[in-house]
């Protein structure tokens, strides 16, 4: 209760703060007792307060969920002190002026994200995914702070602002390093491919309204890094280099890609969303490179557009991803399920939490009247109407990405209707899915919360219009000073013939709804009334729940044209009679979805590094002597060198 | 658009359709249909009403009772390009919630007999049930066995027989002009 108040309180203020920002203007913070010699720096500019209203935001809905939720499940007291300070570094990272604030809120988020993550430790799998999310983190970790040494060694100073300021004299050579190792560690904390490997397993595992504040708010960090640090600060001094935005949306493209097979073929609820949380973070990786490259062949109105989908895909994934794992939590709260295979039947026996689901399911097809189509439409739009000055890479990039687009967009919606109609739809599967109870109101609450923002995301993005403007106008190189598009009532793009207008759209359907009810009713009204028959069950006496479509029967097909790229294990064992060969006893389906590219590339890491600590060992034999020996001739070296 | 103007002159070019039957089928099996509407003169055409009452189209669903298969092949050779029962409006449909009556074959074994009053229970009314081959009609070659709770007719009423073992394709298609009228 205290937890889930506070949490909610913090979000609060996050957002009074980010909305203040942005429209107000930066505020400054120095607490110079707080660490020794550099002190902590608080800088809050347009785009920090933006990613700090949306993180605000989600905990907000969180905090009020976890009322209900702690109660339900009986979280232990450890998670719940942990979680209000996982919202404040979260809130603290965007709002860090210098290097040190920086690195001090990113650790402490990851940190408390990491004792969250290991709430239900006494679990084998949570133990593993604990491990995993531990390790890379900290390798992401230390990336980012040999980046930021490295940026802030030649920037000449700690702050942000002085850095930004001295960029220009910062050699290529540093500057594609810094690049290359904030790609590497951002993208982890983002979720982009190769080193996704933590998020669909880290996110299943951590109770719900923790794995709704890491897919929804902490992931953002990883965008809002790759932001602040490579195109704000590094991008000050004038466009980038063209590559870089080419990289950008190369890995982009591929972790969309990616990640929406995944989901398609996943079973797991919470691994279904968490590997559709890459995609989205994909996706607003290639809009973001798209941003980058236009920008830097000088088509600033287009390059302002794909930055205008990043945001509004950033913001919208928050809102929909929320409701997502939120539903989600509630139930498995309700039914101890996860697996959608055992689930079904949960509309006439939750529907409450079924709408809600519904809502953020439509929101991640990218349909209209769902959260996610405004930006994702935009995204296309600044894809296709690139210069058509532009070279033959901008000719070879803009249309494969409107196919990756396309595509992910498509399995995106194969997933969904896979999640609700599969999970949500039907009869259920199992006897807990059977016993399924509604959610108690703090949690109905958190969720109509999320579901709210989804809406507005889906009819009037006109009410984001000044916020996304200023912090546009606050992006030096890719906004640059352009108008950018217009959200109205209707969506005017400058510079390409393009316009739409969500609500009407929206109108429009609901019209066309009523007309064809209407309608039906009209025509239908001298026919006699309604009879009930049995169901048609081929012949048969009745239906059981195991006729019905599972979510690996629904990904089957997919699975099978993906094979290459998935690698599914499917092992079929057929079972004969004693009496006969002819005669069939059971049919045995068994089938593995791992992870492709955590089994290639993750397993011979591993395996080296457990090769080579086994070495390392033979150093420990476990004398005293030896190891004051070591600290010896340790210190001794240190001398020499430091003479 | 000269394809438009070329569609209209040329129009439907079929086959010239054989003059309706001029016989009743059930005139041999007349013992054991159920159905008032099928008992006719020998020489005239069975009287049998469509059952939605629109004459040129009958859809059906056929339901296998326990037939040797003979029958099934005739009725495949039936609606096949060779002898094109579709073209007098008969069909097969898939699902009985589309159909307007049944097309059965062979005896009722106990293991289809639950199943057959289900099919037929889903068929909406007003419905029509054909009954194909000598089994369907009186039990024919496996009137005595162990497995067989009778024939169809025994079972459910039956509008229309078609007698033979088994009945051949013109003599279906015969059977089926008396229900759709073309």
């Amino acid at each position: 209760m205290v937890s889930g108040g506070l949490t909610a309180a913090l979000g609060a203020v996050g957002v009074a703060l980010g909305l203040t920002v942005v429209f107000g203007g930066p505020r400054q913070l120095r607490i110079g007792w707080l660490l020794p010699l550099v002190g902590v720096r608080f800088d809050l500019d347009p785009v920090g307060g933006l990613f700090m209203a949306a993180t605000g935001a989600v905990s907000i809905a969180v905090g009020i969920y976890t009322v209900g939720y702690a109660q339900r499940e009986h979280l232990s007291r450890f998670p719940l002190i942990v979680l209000p300070l996982f919202v404040t570094a979260m809130l603290g990272v965007p709002a860090a002026g210098s290097v040190t604030t920086f690195l001090l809120a990113w650790e402490l988020m990851a940190a408390a994200s990491l004792v969250l993550v290991l709430s239900e430790h006494r679990r084998e799998e949570v133990r593993s995914a604990g491990v995993f999310y531990a390790v890379m983190t900290q390798l992401g970790f230390a990336a980012i702070l040999l980046a930021l040494v490295v940026l802030s060694a030649a920037g000449g100073a700690d702050s942000f602002d002085t850095i930004a300021a001295n960029s220009g004299g910062i050699s290529p050579g540093t500057r594609n390093a810094v690049f290359l190792l904030t790609l590497m560690g951002f993208g982890s904390k983002a979720g982009l491919l190769p080193l996704h490997a933590w998020l669909p397993r880290a996110h299943p595992e951590a109770p719900s309204p923790v794995s709704a504040l890491m897919s929804a708010a902490m992931v953002n960090m990883g965008i809002y890094g790759i932001i602040r640090i490579d195109l704000q600060i590094l991008g000050h001094a004038g466009a980038s280099p063209h590559w870089w935005g080419l990289t950008l949306m190369i890995f982009g493209a591929v972790s969309a890609v990616f990640g929406v097979l995944q989901a398609s073929v996943a079973t797991d609820l919470k691994r279904l969303l968490a590997y559709s949380t890459t995609e989205n973070m994909g996706l607003v990786t290639l809009a973001l490179g798209a941003a980058t490259l236009l920008s830097s062949y000088g088509a600033q109105d287009v390059a302002a557009l794909a930055m205008t989908a990043a945001l509004l895909i950033i913001l919208s994934h928050a809102a929909f991803k929320t409701l997502a794992f939120l539903a989600a939590g509630s139930v498995l709260a309700a039914t101890g399920l996860r697996d959608l295979d055992k689930l079904g039947g949960l509309a006439r026996r939750m529907p409450g939490t079924t709408v809600m689901f519904g809502i953020a399911a439509l929101g991640a097809s990218g349909l209209p009247l769902g959260a996610g189509f405004v930006g994702e439409w935009l995204l296309l739009q600044s894809l296709i109407h690139s210069p058509h000055e532009g070279t033959t890479l901008l000719m070879l990039m803009m249309p494969l990405s409107v196919g990756a687009v396309a595509l992910t967009t498509g399995l995106g919606i194969a997933t969904m209707v896979k999640a609700f109609g599969v999970g949500f739809l039907a009869r259920p599967r199992s006897a807990a899915a059977q016993a399924a109870r509604e959610a108690p109101a703090s949690m109905m609450a958190g969720m109509s919360l999320a579901a709210a923002a989804c809406m507005v995301f889906a009819v009037a993005p006109v009410l984001l219009g000044p916020l996304l403007g200023r912090v546009l106008a606050a992006l030096p190189t890719v906004g640059g000073g352009e108008a950018g598009p217009v959200l109205g009532t209707y969506l005017r793009l400058p510079g390409v013939a393009g316009s739409m207008s969500p609500g009407l759209i929206a109108g429009a359907l609901v019209v066309a709804v009523l007309l064809a009810v209407g309608l039906t009713r009209w025509g239908a009204r001298h026919r006699p009334a309604a009879t009930v028959a049995p169901l048609w069950a081929c012949g048969a006496d009745s239906l059981s729940s195991r006729m019905q479509y599972t979510a690996t029967s629904f990904a089957e097909p997919l699975q099978r044209v993906f094979d290459n790229v998935l690698q599914p294990e499917t092992d079929v064992e057929v079972t004969h009679f004693a009496e006969s060969q002819y005669l069939v006893e059971k049919v045995t389906y068994r089938t593995l979805q791992a992870d492709p590219v955590e089994q290639r590339l993750y397993t011979p890491v591993i395996r080296a590094v457990t090769t080579w600590a086994q070495y390392v060992r033979r150093a420990h034999p476990g004398s005293v002597h030896l190891y004051l020996a070591y600290g010896a001739l340790g210190l001794l070296i240190v001398l020499v060198i430091a003479r | 658009m000269s394809w438009i103007g070329k569609i209209r002159r040329v129009g439907r070019i079929v086959e010239p359709a054989p003059p309706l039957p001029a016989f009743a089928p059930m005139t041999t099996s007349a013992t054991s249909a159920t159905s008032a509407t099928s008992a006719t003169e020998p020489g005239s055409i069975d009287a049998v009403v469509p059952p939605t009452g629109v004459t040129g189209s009958l859809q059906l669903r056929h339901v296998d009772c326990g037939s040797c298969n003979g029958c099934e092949l005739e009725i495949t050779s039936a609606f096949s390009s060779v002898y094109d029962a579709e073209q007098f409006g008969a069909r097969i449909v898939a699902s009985p919630r589309h159909a307007d009556g049944l097309i059965t074959t062979g005896v009722v074994t106990h293991n289809m007999h639950q199943p057959l009053l289900n099919t037929l229970n889903a068929v909406p009314e007003p419905r029509l049930v054909i009954a194909v081959g000598d089994c369907a009609i009186n039990g024919g070659a496996f009137k005595q066995g162990y497995g067989v709770v009778g024939s169809v007719a025994d079972v459910i009423p039956v509008d229309v027989g078609v007698p033979g073992c088994p009945p051949t394709p013109h003599q279906i298609i015969a059977a089926l002009r008396t229900v759709t009228g073309r």
